[in-house]
């Protein structure tokens, strides 16, 4: 199959993937014995508010006319309006959405890099003290849960030393030009260097802790196909033919070792852009993931929807573009 | 030479990093931590929710406001210098002062109040019922006679309740020409005032930037005296943790919202650098029983279970000592208030009264809360203090969407919840709690009891004082000995405060009835 065809086919799987998230969401949270008017007026509300209210915002209506009055806005591009901020939801995925992106793009940065090289060095290092270290690093990012981590390192670098940040995108006293939402991105335009520097720190923190798994999972994978790779006959050919070490895995052993990691960073990635609820509590991060999971426990239901569609269509577009590389590199993946 | 380059640069970046540090507060300047997640509107018309409500107060002036005096809520003058009221307690005529200016320099006028009013009945948003239900107002109610004079003609609430919805939220006074200018599809200037304002109180609004950070800034027309904090950033930390760290670092003056423990350790340690801040809360916290669930349609069972309860162990362990034994609908300082604590765990007494009822071995029910760590530890504690007169217990945490579906349907057999005061006059919480035709709590519990509902209705139109409070307190022994509330305490709400602010418990007392940032200073 050509490129052309190829990437042609996924994108309308990805059409039909959104889809079908759209509607499993609808009918899930419109089933659930839960009534979000209540929840947004509060428990002090009057039976007639809580129906005026209901009544307003077309939940009295049979599910299917809401789901056609929902499909009928989403065709003309309206994601409707969230019951609790009572904005057009797709105002709200904007505003939220270049810090989410902005920390996720840092964390899998930082992911990648650490990533690789802990797991190529872990390779090359077999079984020695770099090797170790890598493991247990690994594991430790793995398995140590994100909240408790991320208030240590709020209590040992706020807190005692006072080298970071707590919290949030930049100081309270910084007041930046908002260009694109995303803060490091406007401060260059715009040229506020002390907006940059000051992002930049705000950044550290929940990059790392954000990053960490990712740069667990990532040189775990890196560690074993890097191992594969430097087993493989081309390999001992190479050194045969006298090559030194360093050419021989930076050369000939990385770029097929990375065949694998891609995938991962991928689905990392797509993760990350999901948004991080813990960390972005912690850290007082305004992204996506912290409205989505209020969404969910006010029952905001187009807010649900809508993040949900935004979720699904970043997932799939990067996993899109995951697919495109690979059937790029090796033409086999497009049969 | 390029490996030299790059470790200059990154030495560089970390020199700038490390230079661009947090500044320090200024004096004129108030920082308080909170999760800002509960802020939906700055809209005085819509916003209904405790903590943006003492903000919105601060950017709004009413034509009445209330001040705590004596412990007392005491309505006084704001845009109204004057009142009256009509021989028949229906209509009232308030005379505006002159001179007041909106924060863009408009006079305040009676046609504002007029229009803010009606704007409030016609958007018929989440506090719309005080005015339409509570005061018994229509759109044609609120007359501007004149530009100071205007008039509001009510059902004939007593004026304590009409006072007090007036100087609520709700009756916050817009200035009509600027909103109007912000209309889009006559919305009434909604979708601008959520995040905008346009009032004739101290602050104004200047910015908000979801969950980043919310500033007010002082109105150099207000008319009153200009405040010593002329800069106030709300900072949103949804972490308790993260709030409490940064007061004890000085990075903010308040922190809101912080845990029962932490609180207890500024009450406890005194370090001098911080300090605690509390305030009898303005809500109540109970379990209720459904009346007309098996056992509890039996009154001996509902009194067993509040002879069951260990009211002491709930409030000095699990909220640490911050609440008040109160077990009855008033809170402390309502008109009509006076203590009546019967309960107190008596697990024979208990045992009898079930035995009496046709249940000496017991029997199972499902105890519903939600989420909230308090509430949970709550009801493990009745949960356990139950299982001593035999009673299985279930715990059920529900998300708050789905456990008002259920109770406002009469769905649940007991719970574990609480009741915030939506205005500061035993009316507010007489018929929740005691009157079934209002379909608030004494209808959720299924508690049909016609002699409370005429109680409560009585003391909701009776003008002589005297006479109402005794109503009242009628009401209360009754209620005690038949419904199905066992009131576990009234919360004392608290804050981490700065050394160096000051006034803060004149600004807070009588949070959020009485909520005055002007009177804080550093």
């Amino acid at each position: 199959m050509e490129l052309g065809s190829f990437i042609i086919k996924r994108l309308s799987l990805m059409v039909l993937v959104i889809f079908g998230v759209l509607i499993i969401v609808f009918i899930v949270t419109r089933i659930i014995p839960a009534d979000p008017v209540g929840a947004i007026l509060g428990g002090n509300a009057p039976p007639e508010a809580v129906d005026a209210m209901r009544h307003q915002l077309g939940l009295d209506k049979p599910i299917f006319a809401q789901l056609v009055d929902y499909l009928g806005g989403i065709f003309r591009g309206n994601l409707g309006n969230s019951l609790v901020s009572s904005r057009p939801v797709i105002t709200d995925i904007l505003e939220y959405l270049p810090a989410t992106i902005e920390l996720a793009i840092s964390s899998i940065i930082f992911a990648v890099v650490l990533g690789v090289t802990l797991g190529l060095l872990s390779a090359v290092f077999r079984n020695r003290f770099i090797d170790h270290f890598s493991r247990v690093f690994s594991i430790l990012g793995i398995s140590l849960p994100g909240f408790w981590l991320g208030l240590i390192m709020i209590l040992i670098f706020y807190y005692k030393l006072g080298w970071l940040p707590s919290g949030g995108q930049y100081d309270m006293f910084v007041f930046p030009t908002r260009t694109t939402g995303l803060v490091l991105l406007d401060a260059m335009i715009n040229g506020e260097w002390n907006v940059f520097f000051n992002g930049i720190k705000h950044l550290i923190l929940p990059t790392f802790i954000l990053g960490y798994s990712s740069t667990a999972s990532i040189a775990r994978i890196m560690r074993a196909s890097m191992l594969d790779v430097l087993h493989q006959n081309y390999i001992r050919t190479a050194r045969a033919k006298g090559l030194p070490k360093k050419v021989v895995i930076l050369r000939h052993a990385l770029k097929n070792a990375l065949i694998p990691v891609i995938t991962i960073v991928g689905l990392e990635f797509g993760g990350l852009l999901s948004g991080a609820v813990l960390t972005e509590t912690i850290f007082s991060w305004p992204g996506l993931g912290r409205y989505i999971v209020n969404s969910l426990l006010t029952l905001d239901y187009p807010a649900i929807s809508g993040g949900t569609i935004f979720i699904a269509l970043m997932y799939s577009v990067v996993n899109l573009a995951v697919d495109i590389l690979y059937a790029a590199v090796d033409p086999r993946m497009r049969a | 030479m390029k490996k030299k380059g790059m470790g200059l640069a990154c030495l560089f970046l970390l020199v700038a990093i490390s230079f661009v540090a947090a500044g320090n507060i200024p004096k004129d300047t108030l920082v308080m931590a909170m999760n800002t997640e509960i802020f939906k509107t700055f809209d005085p018309g819509v916003c209904f929710e405790v903590e943006p409500s003492a903000f919105v107060k601060n950017i709004y002036a009413n034509l009445v406001t209330l001040n705590v005096v004596n412990g007392a809520f005491t309505p006084v003058a704001d845009l109204a210098e004057k009142w009256e009221q009509s021989q028949d307690g229906k209509v009232w005529t308030f005379y505006l002062r002159k001179g007041a200016k909106f924060a863009n320099g408009d006079t305040v006028k009676a046609s504002d109040v007029e229009y803010s009013y009606r704007r409030a009945i016609r958007l018929k948003k989440s506090p719309a019922w005080l005015f339409t239900d509570t005061l018994g107002l229509t759109e044609e109610s609120i007359k501007a006679v004149n530009d100071t004079t205007v008039t509001i003609t009510t059902n004939g609430a007593p004026a304590n309740v009409v006072l007090s919805v007036l100087a609520a939220n709700i009756g916050g006074v817009l200035c009509e020409k600027e909103v109007k200018a912000h209309e889009t599809n006559g919305d009434m200037g909604m979708a601008w005032l959520t995040d905008h304002s346009a009032g004739a109180g101290p602050y104004v609004l200047k910015e908000w930037k979801r969950k980043t950070q919310i500033v007010l800034t002082e109105n150099k027309n207000y008319y009153g005296n200009q405040p010593a904090i002329k800069t106030i950033l709300l900072r949103d930390m949804p972490e308790a943790s993260d709030r409490y760290l940064a007061l004890k670092k000085g990075d903010v003056d308040v922190a809101y919202q912080i845990t029962v423990e932490a609180a207890a350790e500024l009450r406890d340690k005194k370090d001098g650098s911080v300090s605690l801040f509390t305030n009898p809360g303005q809500s109540l916290e109970y379990v209720a029983m459904n009346a007309s669930w098996g056992p509890f349609k039996d009154v001996r069972v509902r009194q067993a279970v509040k002879y069951a309860i260990d009211y002491d162990a709930i409030i000095n362990k699990v909220r640490e000592g911050f609440a008040i034994k109160n077990q009855q609908f008033l809170a402390i300082g309502y008109f009509g208030y006076k203590e009546s604590n019967p309960f107190t765990r008596d697990v024979a007494k208990a045992k009898k009264l079930l035995a009496d009822a046709g249940y000496p071995n017991g029997f199972e029910v499902e105890i519903v809360t939600n989420e909230s760590e308090i509430r949970r530890a709550e009801a493990v504690v009745v949960q356990s203090n139950l299982a001593d007169i035999g009673i299985k217990s279930n715990i059920v945490i529900m998300q708050a969407a789905q456990m008002y579906d259920k109770y406002r349907n009469q769905g649940l057999q007991m719970i574990v919840a609480g009741w915030g005061i939506d205005y500061p006059d035993a009316d507010a919480l007489a018929k929740p709690f005691a009157d079934y035709t209002v379909k608030q709590l004494a209808w959720r519990n299924a508690w049909l009891d016609d002699k409370a509902a005429a109680m409560t209705a009585a003391a909701g139109k009776e003008i002589n004082e005297q006479k109402r409070a005794q109503i009242y307190r009628d009401l209360v022994k009754y209620w005690q000995d038949n419904g199905p509330f066992a009131m576990l305490y009234q919360p004392i709400d608290f804050w981490g405060i700065g050394k160096d602010l000051k006034g803060f418990d004149k600004a807070y007392e009588g949070y959020n009835v009485h909520c005055d940032f002007t009177l804080i200073s550093k």
